[in-house]
C-alpha cells in the first residue's frame, strides 16, 4: 500500500543515513551567519542556472500572452509567490545539435558539437572567471543522478549528457551528486571547523602544489605545442586550486556556521533534490562562491519517481508519440521539478543579504536544452530568468522569434558585468527591456 | 576466485613463439605522407600508393561494385554517406578508409539492403579477401602505429591499483576520487577522454593526505567514521543468512570487510531498520543481536519487547499517535547497540547479527521492496528486526605506531639515533625506491631532493610524519598521476619509432594488472631486455598467471561487455518481485568468474560463446532452476545437452542488462550483439521514431515481437533492424531478468525464430550461438578490436585494422587462444611503436584537437 507523501503526517521523513543529513540546514543556522562582504553601495552578484533533461511539455510551459499580464501555466504554478521576479522567455532556438547530447553541451556554451568532446567555454565558466577572483571556490558544478556507465550515449561518449560546464572547449567540468563531497569542497576536510588546523592543511596544500608546479616546468621541457594540451590543462587547474587555497587562506578567520556534513546521497530524490539546493543557498550565503550549475538530472536520465506516481522511465516517457497518459505525466514530473526551484527561490528570499535578500542580488536561467524531448526539437526552448528588482523588471513572458539562446547567454552575462562579444552562435545581445 | 596453474599458459606459449619469431617488426620505418587524420571529413592523401594492382585483378571487382553498389553509393545520392563510384579500386591502399566501411558491411553481408538484388556469397566474400588484401599490404609497407596522448592520466582503477601495488593501502577511490568519463565505446581508460578539472586536481590533495597516512600507520588527526549499509531492499527469504561469514543460526546482519588503519579503540555501532514513520521495525518482542569480530563475538543485546506507555493503533494512518513514551522507545531503543573494542591494525571482518528463532510469526503481509520503490509502511512490529547499517568510528586512543605490511614494506631502513645526516640519509633511500616504483623509471637526484625537502619540513613532527609529508608530494606528483610517452630527439618527425622499454613495461601493466609495474618488470625494462621476444613473451606470460590480472576481468570485460551497467538496472518489482541484490551482485560474479576462468585456462576465445558450464552460487542456481546448489559461493557447473544455457549469451547478467524494466527488447539485445560481439554497432535511431504500440493489431494483446513486425514493413526502419532484430529474436526463451521462459509478456508461446537479411536462420540460444560462430572472424576481430583499444588507450582508427587482421589470422593457429590474442597485441606494432609529432605540431588522430574558439 503507498502513501502519497501528501498524506504523510507530522512526522520529518528520515532522520538520515548514519550521520545526520542536515536537512533543513538553513533554520539552524540562518540567525548565526553573519552577513560578509556585502555593502549597500555594490550588492554582491550571485549567478544560477538549473538544468532540466529530457525537455518539457510545452504546451503545459509556455503562457498563451505575451508581456506583463500572461498567466502561470499549469508547470509553472509554483512559481506564483515570486513571479514578480520571473521571465518567461520563448522563442530562442539551441544550436542544432544533435539530440540529448547536443541539449546538453549547447545549453550554456551555444556551441552544436561534431565529433569527439570539443564544445567551447561556457557562460557560467566565464562568469565564474571574475567572480571567482574574490571567493574560494569559482564555481559549483552539481547534479542528482551519477555520471552513466559505460556504453554511448546518442553516438558519443556519456560525458557529454553528464554536464553542461565547460571550462574551456576541451575541458568538460564534472558534476558532483554526493553532498558529502560537496561539503567538503566548501568547508574542507579536515574533520574539523578548527581555524588553525584548516589553516597549516591549506599551507602544506600550497606548498605540494608550488612543488608540483615546477616538475610540470621540466615535463614540458622540449614538447611540441601538439603535445602540451594535457599538461597545460592540468596546470591550469593546479594553479587553480592554489589561487583558492590562497583565498581561503586569507580568509580562514572568519568565522563558518556549524553544520553537521552531510553522510552521503540521500535515499530519495526529493531529500537529495533538497539537500542540493540548500548547499547552494549556504554556498552563496557564505560567499565561497558566485556561480553554481545545478543539472536536476543528466539528459537521458532514466530515473523513475515513484513518489509522484511516475514509475515509467524519464527518459522513455518523454518520447510519449503523443500518448495523453504519458503527457501527463510528463507534465506532472515537469511540475515537479520547478516546484523545487521554486522553493530555493522563497528561501532565498527569506535570507537577508546586504541591504536586501540573496534573491534581490541573484539571476538564476532555468530552463532545458530541448523542447519537445518527444522529437528531440531544439528550438523554441524552455527558459525562464528569475532575477532581483535591479536586474531587470520581472513578471513578464518575452517572446522572440528564433534568436539563438546564446543571445540570452550574453545578455546574462552583461547583467552580471562580465561582458562578451560572442559566445557559440550567438548574434548579439537580447534586450531583455522590451516586450514583444 | 578461480586460479590455475601456468599449464595452459607454458603449452601455448612454444607455438605462439615461433609465429612471432617469423612477424618481424619493420626495423625501418618512415611514414612520411600525413598520417591518418580520420576525423576530418577529407583525409589529404599522399601520392605513396603501393605498387598498384594490375587493372586485370580489380576488374572483376570494379564490376561488381558498379552492379551492385553505386546505384545507392554514388557522388549525388551518398547513402550512409559512403561513395563507391569515385575511389579506385585498383590503388585501394589510397582510400583504406572507405574500403574499410566496406569490408565491415560485407563481413556480415548486412549489405545490399534486404529486398534488393545481391551478389553470391562466393563472388561478396572474393571482394572482401580482395579489399584486406590490398589494405594490408599498403599497411605493411607503411606502417602507422598511431598515437596515444603524451600525457595519459591514470584513471580511478589504475590509481587505485598503483596506490595498492606501492604502498599496500587500499584505497576506497570511489568516495575519494570522482568517477572518469568514458568514451563513446565505454572505456574509461582512453586518454583523450581522462580529463584534469580543478576538482580532481582537490580531491588527488585529498586522497594522497589519507593514503599517505594509512600507509605510514599514522593516526590520522582525527576520528572517521564510515558506514555501511544493509542490503534492506532484498527480498530474499529474511531468515537466511545474508553472508556465509555470520555463523549457522543467526538471521539477517551484515558481515563487512573493514580496514582498521592503526591499533587503536574502535567503536561499532548498530542502527536498526525503521519504517517510514520512524518506528523501529520489529519492537514487540524481544530479539538477541550480536556484534562479531573476525568471527569472535564481542558483545550482545536484546532488543525490543519492553512495553512502555501505549502504542499507536496498528496499520494506522499516522493520524492516531502513542504516549511520549512509547513514541520516545519505538524511535530510539537502538541507541545502546554500540561497543568499543580494542582491535589492530589490518582488514577485518565485522558481522552483525540476530539470533534465529525456530518459530516465526506470520505478521501482515507486507509488498516486495527494491530502491526504486518507496514504499513508506511497514508498520509491523510483530515482523522481525533487521539491521540498517553499521558504523566503525575511530581509532581512538591510538597506541603509538602499529606494525602493518604496509609500513614493513615502506620502512626499508629506520633512524636509529637522533642524528640528523642519518635520518636524511634513512629518508633518501625510503622515498628513492618509492619514487622509482610510482614514477616507473629510474630517478634523478634533483627529484629525490625535492622530496627529502618535503620530508626535513614535516620532520618536526617525527621521523614519519617526514615521510608521510614526501608521500603526499609523490602521489601529487605528475609523473605519478600521468603516463608520460615523449617522442625521442632522434625521431623524424610523423615517423613511426619504437617506445623505450620504460615505457613498454608501463604499457604492458596497465594493460594487464591496470597498475603500476612490479620490480621484476622493472628491472627488466631498466636493462633494455623488455624488446627481446623471448623475454617478453617470459614476461606477459608471468603476468597473466599473477592475480593482478584479474584487472582484465575487471576492466576489460567489464566494459567490453558493458557488464558495470548492471548496477544500474532496475526491473520491476511488481513484474519481477523476485529480483533484489544478492541476485544482481550473484549475475556479475558469474560473467566475471567465467571470463576470468576462459582467460587464466588459455581457453580459446570462442569458448566465450560455446562453453557449456559457467559458474553459480546458490541465489543464481535457484534462478536458473539447477537443483543441489547452496550457499554464497560459486562453483562451476556444466550444463547438460537440454539445459538452455552455456556462453555469453545465456546469462543473466547480459540478458537482464539488454531488457527494459518491465519486458525484453529483442532490439536492445539485438544492439548489444551487434555492437559487442560482431563489431557492427547501428548507427542511433532517429529521433522521432513511433513508440512501440502497447498492444497489437485491433488491440490484442501482443508480444513484443509481433509488435516489433513494423520493423521490418516500413523499409526505412529495415535498413537498421532487420539485423538487428532477429538476433533479438533468438533470445527471445529468456525473460527480462534471465529467466528461462516458454511464454512470453502477452501470454502467447515464445516465438524464438530468427531470420537473418542474408537467409541465414537460426533459432533460440543454440541457433543464435551457430550463427555467430559461422562469423567466427567478425566475432575474433571484434574481441580483438576491444582489447586492442583497451590496450592502447585510444579509440581504434582505419589504421589499425591491418594490425587486427594479422592477430587474428595468427591467432587463428592457436585456435584463438587468449595467449595467442594478447602476445599478438603486445607485439604488435601499436603496442611497441608510436608516431612522432608531424613537423606542424598538429594533433594525430586519435588525440583530441587543441582549444579553438571561445573567449579565453
Amino acid at each position: 500500500m503507498y502513501i502519497s507523501k501528501l498524506s504523510i503526517p507530522r512526522r520529518t521523513f528520515l532522520r538520515g543515513v548514519g550521520t545526520a543529513l542536515a536537512l533543513p540546514l538553513l533554520d539552524a543556522m540562518v540567525p548565526a551567519l553573519t552577513p560578509t562582504v556585502k555593502t549597500a553601495a555594490k550588492p554582491v552578484k550571485r549567478f544560477g542556472v538549473v538544468y532540466v533533461p529530457n525537455g518539457i511539455t510545452m504546451a503545459a510551459w509556455t503562457p498563451k500572452a505575451s508581456g506583463a499580464a500572461f498567466e502561470l501555466t499549469p508547470i509553472l504554478q509554483s512559481m506564483a509567490p515570486v513571479r514578480e521576479r520571473m521571465l518567461v522567455i520563448s522563442g530562442l532556438n539551441g544550436a542544432g545539435g544533435f539530440g540529448h547530447t547536443g541539449a546538453a553541451t549547447e545549453f550554456l556554451t551555444g556551441v552544436k558539437v561534431e565529433t569527439g568532446a570539443i564544445a567551447g567555454p561556457s557562460i557560467d565558466q566565464l562568469i565564474a572567471a571574475e567572480s571567482g577572483k574574490e571567493t574560494q571556490l569559482s564555481s559549483l558544478e552539481l547534479a542528482i543522478d551519477p555520471r552513466d556507465g559505460t556504453g554511448n550515449c546518442d553516438g558519443q561518449s556519456c560525458a557529454l549528457s553528464n554536464t553542461i560546464s565547460w571550462r574551456s572547449s576541451t575541458l568538460l567540468l564534472p558534476m558532483e551528486n554526493d553532498p558529502r563531497i560537496v561539503f567538503e569542497r566548501l568547508f574542507g576536510d579536515s574533520g574539523t571547523s578548527d581555524s588553525a588546523v584548516r589553516r597549516e592543511r591549506l599551507q602544506l596544500d600550497r606548498s605540494i602544489l608550488d612543488s608540483v608546479t615546477a616538475s610540470v616546468a621540466d615535463l614540458q621541457r622540449g614538447l611540441g605545442t601538439g603535445d602540451r594540451h594535457r599538461i597545460v590543462e592540468y596546470l591550469e587547474s593546479v594553479r587553480d586550486v592554489e589561487r583558492r587555497i590562497q583565498r581561503a587562506e586569507e580568509q580562514s578567520a572568519r568565522e563558518l556556521p556549524v553544520v553537521s556534513q552531510p553522510g552521503g546521497i540521500p535515499r530519495t530524490f526529493e531529500e537529495h533534490a533538497r539537500l542540493m539546493y540548500d548547499l547552494q543557498l549556504l554556498a552563496f550565503q557564505c560567499d565561497l562562491t558566485r556561480v553554481t550549475t545545478f543539472m536536476m538530472g543528466r539528459e537521458l536520465s532514466p530515473r523513475t519517481y515513484p513518489e509522484i506516481g511516475i514509475f515509467e522511465a524519464h527518459h522513455p516517457l518523454s518520447h510519449h508519440q503523443g500518448d495523453p497518459i504519458k503527457i501527463e505525466n510528463i507534465t506532472k514530473l515537469n511540475t515537479y521539478h520547478v516546484s523545487f526551484f521554486a522553493s530555493y527561490l522563497e528561501k532565498l528570499r527569506n535570507t537577508p543579504d546586504g541591504d536586501g535578500s540573496l534573491l534581490d542580488h541573484s539571476l538564476f536561467l532555468y530552463g532545458a536544452g530541448m523542447s519537445e524531448g518527444n522529437t528531440h526539437d531544439h528550438t523554441n526552448l524552455p527558459l525562464m530568468v528569475v532575477a532581483g528588482k535591479d536586474f531587470v523588471p520581472g513578471d513578464r513572458h518575452l517572446m522572440f522569434n528564433g534568436d539563438p539562446a546564446a543571445n540570452l547567454l550574453l545578455s546574462i552575462a552583461d547583467k552580471m558585468d562580465v561582458p562578451i562579444d560572442t559566445l557559440g552562435n550567438s548574434r548579439g545581445k537580447l534586450l531583455l527591456h522590451t516586450l514583444l | 576466485m578461480v586460479r590455475q596453474t601456468l599449464a595452459r599458459w607454458n603449452g601455448s606459449i612454444t607455438i605462439v613463439a615461433v609465429g612471432w619469431a617469423l612477424w618481424s617488426l619493420p626495423t625501418s620505418v618512415s611514414a612520411q605522407g600525413t598520417p591518418n587524420a580520420s576525423r576530418t571529413a577529407t583525409s589529404p592523401v599522399p601520392a605513396v600508393a603501393t605498387n598498384s594492382t594490375e587493372a586485370g585483378a580489380a576488374a572483376p571487382q570494379r564490376a561488381l561494385l558498379d552492379q551492385y553498389c553505386v546505384a545507392c553509393h554514388n557522388q549525388r545520392l551518398r547513402s550512409g554517406n559512403l561513395a563507391l563510384d569515385t575511389p579506385d579500386v585498383t590503388k585501394v591502399g589510397a582510400e583504406p578508409e572507405v574500403w574499410e566501411r566496406v569490408v565491415r558491411k560485407l563481413r556480415l553481408n548486412a549489405m545490399p539492403p534486404p529486398g534488393r538484388p545481391r551478389p553470391d556469397a562466393a563472388s561478396s566474400q572474393a571482394l572482401v579477401s580482395f579489399l584486406k588484401t590490398e589494405i594490408d599490404r599498403a599497411a605493411a609497407s607503411h606502417p602507422n602505429p598511431g598515437r596515444v596522448d603524451t600525457f595519459h592520466r591514470l584513471n580511478r582503477a589504475e590509481y587505485k591499483n598503483a596506490v595498492r601495488d606501492l604502498l599496500l593501502v587500499d584505497a576506497d577511490v570511489a568516495s575519494l576520487l570522482p568517477a572518469d568519463d568514458s568514451d563513446r565505446h565505454g572505456f574509461d581508460n582512453t586518454a583523450s577522454m581522462l580529463s584534469v578539472s580543478p576538482v580532481l586536481i582537490e580531491r588527488y590533495l585529498s586522497a594522497a593526505k589519507k593514503i599517505s597516512r594509512v600507509a605510514v600507520g599514522m593516526a590520522s588527526g582525527g576520528v572517521s567514521r564510515d558506514t555501511y549499509q544493509a542490503i534492506i531492499y532484498e527480498v530474499e527469504d529474511d531468515q537466511a543468512n545474508a553472508s556465509d561469514e555470520l555463523p549457522f543460526g543467526s538471521r539477517g546482519g551484515v558481515a563487512v570487510r573493514h580496514t582498521f588503519p592503526v591499533d587503536a579503540e574502535y567503536e561499532i555501532s548498530v542502527r536498526l531498520r525503521r519504517n517510514g514513520y520512524d518506528f523501529i521495525v520489529g519492537s514487540a518482542e524481544p530479539h538477541q543481536i550480536e556484534i562479531r569480530l573476525d568471527g569472535q563475538r564481542v558483545s550482545s543485546f536484546t532488543v525490543g519487547g519492553e512495553i512502555k506507555g501505549t502504542p499507536a493503533p496498528l496499520g494506522f494512518a499516522g493520524n492516531l499517535p502513542g504516549s511520549p513514551e512509547w513514541e520516545r522507545y519505538v524511535t530510539t531503543y537502538d541507541d545502546k547497540l554500540k561497543v568499543r573494542v580494542p582491535v589492530k591494525a589490518g582488514a577485518r571482518s565485522v558481522g552483525v547479527s540476530f539470533v534465529s528463532r525456530p518459530t516465526k510469526p506470520e505478521g501482515i503481509r507486507q509488498r516486495p521492496e527494491t530502491v526504486m520503490s518507496q514504499s513508506l509502511t511497514w508498520d509491523n512490529p510483530y515482523g522481525n528486526p533487521a539491521v540498517e547499517n553499521i558504523k566503525i568510528d575511530g581509532p581512538f586512543h591510538a597506541a603509538g605506531v602499529s606494525d602493518t605490511p604496509s609500513r614493513r614494506r615502506l620502512f626499508i631502513c629506520q633512524p636509529s639515533g637522533t642524528n640528523a645526516s642519518e635520518e636524511a640519509g634513512c629518508a633518501r633511500k625510503i622515498l628513492a625506491q618509492v619514487a622509482r616504483r610510482a614514477y616507473r623509471r629510474p630517478v634523478t637526484d634533483a627529484e629525490v631532493d625535492t622530496l627529502v625537502g618535503f620530508f626535513k619540513a614535516g620532520r618536526g613532527k617525527g621521523f614519519d610524519a617526514g615521510i608521510e609529508l614526501a608521500l603526499e608530494r609523490i602521489l601529487t606528483d605528475p609523473n605519478f598521476l600521468f603516463r608520460v610517452e615523449r617522442d625521442p630527439a632522434t625521431a623524424a618527425p610523423g615517423a613511426a619509432y619504437r617506445i623505450s622499454d620504460l615505457n613498454l613495461a608501463s604499457r604492458l601493466s596497465f594493460f594487464l594488472w591496470s597498475s603500476i609495474p612490479d620490480d621484476e618488470l622493472l628491472e627488466v625494462a631498466v636493462r633494455e631486455q623488455l624488446r627481446e621476444p623471448a623475454t617478453l613473451a617470459q614476461q606477459v606470460r608471468r603476468m597473466m598467471a599473477h592475480p593482478k590480472a584479474s584487472a582484465l576481468v575487471e576492466n576489460f570485460a567489464g566494459q567490453w561487455l558493458q557488464l558495470r551497467n548492471i548496477e544500474r538496472v532496475a526491473p520491476n518489482e511488481r513484474a519481477f518481485p523476485e529480483f533484489g541484490e544478492l541476485l544482481r551482485r550473484a549475475m556479475r560474479r558469474e560473467t566475471e568468474l567465467f571470463v576470468e576462468h576462459t582467460l587464466r585456462e588459455d581457453r580459446s576465445l570462442l569458448e566465450l560463446l560455446t562453453a557449456n558450464y559457467s559458474f553459480v552460487n546458490g541465489r543464481l542456481a535457484r534462478h536458473y532452476k539447477i537443483p543441489n546448489v547452496y550457499g554464497e559461493q560459486f562453483r562451476r557447473v556444466t550444463f547438460d545437452e537440454s539445459a538452455d544455457r552455456g556462453g555469453l549469451l545465456g546469462q543473466g547478467s547480459l540478458l537482464t542488462l539488454t531488457s527494459y524494466p518491465t519486458r525484453t527488447s529483442p532490439v536492445l539485445r539485438g544492439k548489444w550483439v551487434l555492437e559487442n560481439l560482431l563489431g557492427s554497432p547501428p548507427p542511433p535511431p532517429p529521433p522521432n521514431v513511433p513508440g512501440l504500440p502497447e498492444r497489437g493489431e485491433g488491440g490484442k494483446a501482443a508480444s513484443v515481437r509481433e509488435r516489433l513486425e513494423q520493423h521490418r514493413k516500413n523499409p526505412p526502419c529495415s535498413t537498421c533492424h532487420a539485423p538487428m532484430d532477429p538476433l533479438g529474436f533468438a533470445l527471445e526463451t529468456f525473460d527480462a531478468i534471465g529467466k528461462a521462459r516458454r511464454v512470453t509478456e502477452a501470454g502467447s508461446p515464445v516465438d524464438a525464430k530468427g531470420a537473418f537479411p542474408t537467409g541465414e536462420v537460426f533459432e533460440g540460444l543454440a541457433g543464435l550461438r551457430s550463427f555467430i560462430l559461422g562469423h567466427r572472424d567478425a566475432f575474433v576481430e571484434t574481441v580483438i578490436e576491444k582489447l586492442l583499444a583497451y590496450a592502447l588507450g585510444r579509440e581504434i582508427e582505419t589504421h589499425d585494422h591491418p594490425t587486427i587482421r594479422k592477430i587474428e589470422q595468427l591467432a587463428r593457429t592457436t585456435d584463438y587462444q587468449w595467449s595467442s590474442v594478447i602476445l599478438g597485441i603486445v607485439t604488435s606494432a601499436p603496442f611497441q611503436m608510436r608516431t612522432a609529432l608531424p613537423r606542424d605540431g598538429r594533433e594525430v588522430a586519435g588525440v583530441a584537437a587543441p582549444a579553438r574558439g571561445g573567449q579565453r
